[in-house]
């Protein structure tokens, strides 16, 4: 089967589409020529003026031009009656397919990728899922199979979900196929989920046929690979002898990406942020207690994990360069070790020892000036969770995402180029590739072991907890667990605007309502700023922003929570945090009153 | 024999790669431009320098020194990027310095030789001899290929 298919080289756009683009082309013009204007008269006001409308223009351009591209799911879905009817009949079976979320649109580039794993993954369901009309007479089901796709838009995603109610996944049986096909190790296997478990099947080398024949691949790998280039991801669920549940998200443009911008050696490069976690720095007197070093990799600990620590510069191949503190110049860094010589070490089982070579040191100790202090970015790729060194953090950026020539398609550290704001190409980290170039499938098999053994570790887990920690009106301290927060912004006092007796803020093309303490917690009135700190928070699927004050700060505490004295709804009750009386935030509890206040 | 027909009469763009004068046919050239803010590409060939925003596209730019078996080319005043396209994509090349364009008759172009200089003939379509120096025309499919 044919993975691309012939691309389209049209399409059809409706006419009220084309006539916003040329009200918005025409606005464009007539702000440009006043911004020409307020610039060779020096005029400021005007120039200020006509940028903030271009602002504007420019982002309600971008949106319509991605309307443009967007179809709908109908044309793809439509074949499958016809391919799910062939299979029923050579397979003797009975199968209806039930679609729902035609109208659903994508993005032109999406639809087309989609259109492989799709079709693959009913194909299975109609092939192996659904059972013959005999063996679902046997078990008491209706004699018709039936699979059904239905698609919908989610918060920012749209969601495909593909269901069955056919034999469903055994799930000892993909097990022991996992580990007979050399898939999974059964000490990796004993320690996974259930979740997990089934999502082996995704896996390449893994299939449910007996023969050795490896040469036909796993065409639920190819689906997975598919699905996660456009950057989407894939659940499934299953009861045995039930049915099967697949869920697929996808983001509704390719082109267009959220990320973090960092830089490495002099260059800047995009992570996209589907694959960031958290951002790092950890200061010099930490390192020997927060980097270890199991066999001969380096290893970040993290509330209870081992994380797997690369030197993207040495990954690459990049060379180093390091500025001298005394003369100012610019000499190549031949410091090979992450790691302190006195930071914790595993062993992988000979008694061996680790030969850290002692690096040349200059006069004073490198390691002791802050700018050794390391930054490090959190990234995952699904399958791999693990740490890049990098020098320097920039600001997270919504990036155009453009291929990379066909002179550079080896180069699969990179996902693509983008433009940044300064006119220079830019290199967007392919995270997934990098984690295989890395070879982190070795040092995970490892860590994984020390993880489960370390006390030291199971201490962490067990107590630490992420809380991002920030006040109200003088004196008055919250905190909240970090994994609520989406994402802190600043945003200017002059941009909030009151719509329908709400406050809202326009924000990354929609808007987002915002509150103040005081309106949920017993808490005094803010004063007004000019700038405030917006911790932007994702409730069940709609984001909302808490207005506070600075500082806004994270801390890993393993404080006791009073549950009793202050206690409100919304809390989880008051701990000591830097010495400070401060009340934690339940975000759960908040949901409630939010939901009660947008209802 | 690899004499390429061009057509009756063509113009040539030479150019210095090392110590000789290379040519590409000059409607295969889209642009010549100064845009050496390159952004390097690790893990690319040798003879990749990078990609640059060319108007919003990016641009992969090779070395065509390096390419062609020579040394880096060492950027300064007198580099430039010769901006082909091929296969609907748009490459560019850094050469030394630009030269004349010199017209060129079918007649007057013979069979490459081996070697050019130091480099080899292999991606060389002909080469022309004018009064004072041999100019050897390149095959821009066969560069870029492999």
């Amino acid at each position: 089967m044919s993975q691309n298919q012939e691309k389209q080289t049209s399409l059809r756009i409706g006419i009220d589409l084309l006539d916003s683009l040329m009200t918005l082309a025409g606005e464009l013009v007539l702000s440009r020529n006043q911004l020409l204007q307020g610039i060779s008269s020096g005029d400021s006001g005007a120039t200020e003026f006509s940028s903030q409308r271009i602002d504007m223009i420019t982002s309600q351009l971008q949106e319509t031009v991605m309307r443009t591209r967007m179809q709908p799911l109908a044309n793809t879905f439509n074949k499958y009656t016809r391919v799910v009817r062939d299979i029923s009949v050579d397979l003797g079976k009975n199968i209806e397919l039930e679609v729902e979320g035609r109208d659903v649109e994508l993005d032109k580039t999406i639809i087309e990728s989609i259109n492989f794993p799709l079709e693959e993954i009913i194909k299975n369901a109609a092939e192996h899922g659904i059972e013959s009309p005999e063996a679902r007479a046997e078990q008491g089901k209706n004699k018709h199979g039936k699979i059904k796709i239905l698609a919908f838009h989610d918060a920012g995603q749209v969601n495909i979900n593909i269901s069955d109610d056919g034999l469903g996944l055994d799930l000892d049986k993909i097990s022991e196929i996992a580990v007979s096909k050399g898939v999974v190790s059964e000490k990796d296997l004993s320690m996974m989920t259930p979740e997990k478990k089934l999502k082996l099947i995704f896996e390449a080398g893994f299939s449910m046929s007996s023969d050795d024949d490896s040469s036909r691949g796993n065409g639920l790998d190819k689906v997975l690979k598919q699905i996660e280039s456009i950057g989407g991801v894939i659940d499934i669920s299953s009861k045995y002898l039930k049915g099967t549940e697949i869920i697929i998200k996808l983001p509704l443009t390719l082109a267009i990406i959220p990320s973090q911008i960092i830089t490495l050696e002099n260059q800047k490069y995009a992570i996209p942020q589907v694959n960031l976690g958290e951002l790092i720095r950890i200061p010099v007197h930490e390192i020997k207690e927060k980097i270890n070093v199991v066999g001969n990799a380096p290893v970040l600990r993290l509330r209870g994990e081992l994380l797997p620590l690369v030197d993207l510069a040495d990954l690459l191949g990049i060379e180093k360069k390091y500025r001298d503190p005394v003369t100012g110049e610019e000499l190549p860094d031949r410091r090979k070790n992450i790691a302190d010589r006195r930071s914790k070490k595993f062993f992988s089982g000979k008694q061996g020892e680790i030969n850290l070579k002692e690096n040349q040191r200059k006069n004073s100790d490198r390691r002791m000036s802050s700018e050794s202090a390391i930054n490090i970015a959190v990234v995952s790729s699904g399958t791999f969770k693990f740490c890049i060194i990098v020098k320097e953090l920039n600001d997270s950026e919504e990036i155009v995402v453009k291929p990379l020539g066909r002179l550079l398609k080896d180069c699969t550290a990179f996902a693509g180029a983008t433009i940044m704001g300064d006119g220079k190409a830019a290199l967007i980290l392919d995270i997934a590739n990098l984690a295989q170039m890395a070879e982190l499938s070795s040092v995970a098999k490892i860590t994984k072991d020390y993880e489960q053994n370390d006390a030291d570790l199971l201490n962490d887990k067990k107590d630490a907890d992420s809380l991002l920690c920030f006040s109200n009106a003088e004196n008055e301290y919250f905190a909240m667990p970090l994994e609520a927060v989406e994402r802190i912004e600043r945003i200017k006092g002059s941009s909030i605007e009151y719509a329908g007796g709400k406050r809202i803020v326009q924000y990354r093309g929609g808007t987002l309502p915002l509150y103040e303490l005081s309106e949920i917690f017993d808490a005094a009135v803010m004063p007004e700023r000019e700038i405030y700190e917006v911790i932007v928070l994702k409730l069940n699927g709609f984001e909302a922003g808490l207005m506070v004050s600075p500082p806004v700060d994270s801390v890993e505490v393993r404080a006791e929570i009073d549950k009793e004295t202050l206690k409100q709804n919304g809390l989880k009750g008051s701990a000591i945090i830097n010495e400070k009386t401060t009340l934690v935030i339940d975000p759960k509890e908040i949901t409630g009153i939010f939901l009660k206040e947008m209802a | 024999m690899r004499v390429q027909k061009i057509s009756e009469k063509n113009e040539i763009c030479t150019f210095m790669v090392g110590d000789a004068v290379c040519g590409i046919d000059l409607l295969k050239i889209s642009e010549i431009n100064k845009n050496f803010e390159i952004t390097s590409v690790p893990q690319s060939k040798e003879h990749i320098k990078g990609i640059i925003n060319l108007r919003g596209k990016i641009v992969s730019i090779l070395d065509l020194g390096k390419k062609l078996g020579l040394k880096d080319t060492e950027i300064d005043e007198k580099s430039r990027n010769i901006i082909v396209n091929s296969k609907n994509e748009d490459i560019g090349f850094v050469v030394e310095r630009i030269c004349d364009v010199v017209s060129a008759q079918q007649s007057l172009i013979e069979a490459p030789p081996s070697n050019l200089g130091k480099i080899s003939g292999i991606h060389f379509t002909g080469v022309l001899k004018t009064e004072n120096r041999l100019i050897g025309i390149l095959d821009i499919e066969s560069l870029l290929s492999n």
